[in-house]
């Protein structure tokens, strides 16, 4: 029985990159022919500007260190809006059938799910840059902070990006999902605020939590490999969780 | 193509499926027949790499379902009792997003992508949004994305359900098309269609599979199977004792009669009407009719869901 016969083409994987990147394809149009890719983007930037403008004309230097924690709380509440819908909507239009059932390791299809909403942030971070024009236009921004500055914004949404893809496993109903994804982000923010009213041997701890802290360095110019760690730790706990979610509902 | 060895699902404490073996060889058409809840889709969706078997093993298209689960999937074709559509994608990014995912190469993608609209008449609907599409024609996109890498096996979970009769129609000789050159597994819950499309027929009922075979072998085995009518219209009163004395006959049930015409229900051997009509002319019986039945399958059905539970 081994080796049926067929035409050439029957009966091949498409190999990891190749499911990977179709998944990637597929995401980043279906997003842009529904509206929440528009919905995400335009809230964003809107949020974006109004920081921007706050942070320069408040502080009155010419960096973006107070926009860029600003933008990153705002990506606790604008992400989870595009993340919602990737597994939650699968599940419940019955596609996760399809996806399942053809040759695509669940890894691919996973990193593919994950590699699109990054691409849409892409697309944010890349209109964010804007800002870093005005600046450099009116002020003298040292662009190794602005670089670094960014590139704290890329791994918040790398992370943030992975818990919202957790949670979109959980539930068929992607209001649900969305929900839980800043409820699950939301304690990763707040901690460094409620550390001070706390012990003063839990404040680090708590401290540690907080994404904030770990944004700091960024901001600073530094990049710190601690920091860093952090948020690619956070992104590969949650595409683990979700790989480990998925897996857990077949046996179900 | 099929060779599952007790396969067994359960979901917590519910067993959907116990049990089941199945083999299935290199052509034609098998039906999985049973009632809604029997286990048919659980069943295929073991076979096709979507669940997981508590117990047993499945090999399929040569490859075993649990160790080499993506060497099955780039050989089956499957097309679950939802249409698996993305609503905001028009039917041509969706066949060529699922030929990307099956792994057919890109030189040959659009052609194989044209060929499987053109094979289930999709023709002309390449930008056609699927959320626009009528039920008949998402059956249709359903049953291209299950072909468009040319499977050996196509694995169809309830293919004509909720379509109209003219959509219906239009479905199920696609189905039989499309067997010309490869193993259709389907299921369905309705007799007429198994009739209509399937060489071999497995009943499922409460996740066991109670018949196997072709619908004759199985009216047979379900004791339900062919008998004939005979209607004279006028006999001796020791007819049914008569006919039953020919050795070509195994069994006489005398049907309700009106005045002189006698209604006979007649089972037995090769051979047995003519031995039966021998008998009325050596007798002086006229003979109104003598009508073989076939067992319908809706009886066959009856008995071994019947005798199951």
């Amino acid at each position: 029985m081994t080796g049926s016969s067929g035409p050439a083409s029957m009966g091949r994987a498409p190999g990891f990159v190749g499911a990977t990147l179709a998944v990637t394809r597929k995401e980043l149009r279906v997003y842009f022919l529904s509206p929440m890719a528009y919905v995400f983007l335009a809230s964003f930037l809107f949020l974006g500007g109004l920081f921007f403008y706050l942070g320069v004309a408040l502080t009155g230097e010419a960096s973006l260190r107070a926009t860029m924690s600003n933008l990153a709380v705002a990506l606790i509440f604008c992400l989870p809006l595009v993340t919602m819908r990737s597994f939650a909507e699968e599940q419940k239009a019955g596609t996760l059938e399809l996806l399942m059932t053809a040759p695509v390791p669940l890894g691919a299809l996973i990193l593919g799910k994950w590699l699109a909403v990054l691409a849409l942030c892409g697309v944010l971070v890349g209109a964010t840059g804007v800002y870093a024009g005005i600046l450099a236009l009116y002020g003298d921004p040292d662009p190794g902070v602005l670089l670094t500055s960014y590139l704290g914004l890329v791994v918040c949404c790398a992370a943030f990006s992975a818990a919202g893809l957790f949670t979109s496993t959980l539930t068929r109903d992607q209001m649900v999902a969305g929900v839980g994804a800043i409820l699950l982000l939301l304690p990763f923010w707040l901690s460094s605020t409620v550390s001070s009213y706390l012990p003063a041997w839990a404040a680090p701890v708590l401290d540690w939590v907080s994404f904030l802290e770990h944004l700091r360095s960024f901001a600073r110019g530094v990049i710190d490999t601690g920091d860093l760690a952090w948020f690619l730790g956070f992104t590969g706990v949650f595409l683990f969780l979700t790989w480990r979610s998925i897996e857990s509902r077949r046996w179900r | 193509m099929i060779e599952a060895r007790g396969l067994t699902k359960r979901f917590g404490s519910i067993v959907a499926v116990q049990g089941v073996d199945l083999s299935v060889g290199a052509r034609g058409i098998v039906g999985f027949l049973g009632p809604n809840g029997a286990g048919k889709t659980t069943t295929m969706r073991m076979l096709t790499g979507f669940l997981p078997m508590n117990e047993g093993s499945a090999v399929v298209c040569g490859f075993d379902v649990f160790e080499d689960p993506l060497a099955v999937k780039a050989r089956v074709g499957y097309l679950p009792e939802t249409p698996p559509l993305y609503p905001e994608l028009s039917v041509g990014e969706y066949l060529t997003f699922t030929a990307e995912i099956r792994g057919v190469p890109r030189a040959v993608r659009l052609a194989r992508v044209g060929d499987a609209m053109e094979r289930v008449g999709l023709r002309g609907f390449e930008r056609r949004l699927l959320g626009s599409l009528s039920k008949g024609y998402r059956q249709r996109v359903g049953l291209a994305q299950a072909i468009v890498h040319d499977p050996p096996l196509l694995i169809l979970d309830e293919p004509t359900s909720g379509l109209d009769p003219a959509q219906l129609v239009g479905v199920r000789a696609l189905v039989k098309e499309l067997a010309a050159d490869r193993v259709v597994v389907l299921s369905t819950h309705i007799l007429q269609e198994v009739d209509a499309l399937c060489d071999r027929v497995v009943i499922i009922h409460r996740g066991r599979i109670v018949g196997d075979g072709t619908v004759t072998a199985l009216a047979d085995a379900a004791g339900a199977g062919a008998w004939t009518e005979l209607v004279l219209a006028s006999a001796d009163n020791d007819a049914a004792g008569r006919l039953a004395g020919l050795p070509e006959i195994t069994s006489v049930e005398a049907l309700a009669s009106d005045g002189a015409r006698k209604r006979y229900r007649l089972r037995g051997g090769p051979g047995h009407a003519v031995a039966v009509s021998a008998l009325a002319a050596a007798r002086g019986w006229p003979i109104e009719a003598l009508v073989p039945h076939r067992a319908s399958l809706e009886e066959v059905f009856l008995a071994l869901v019947g005798s199951e539970s």
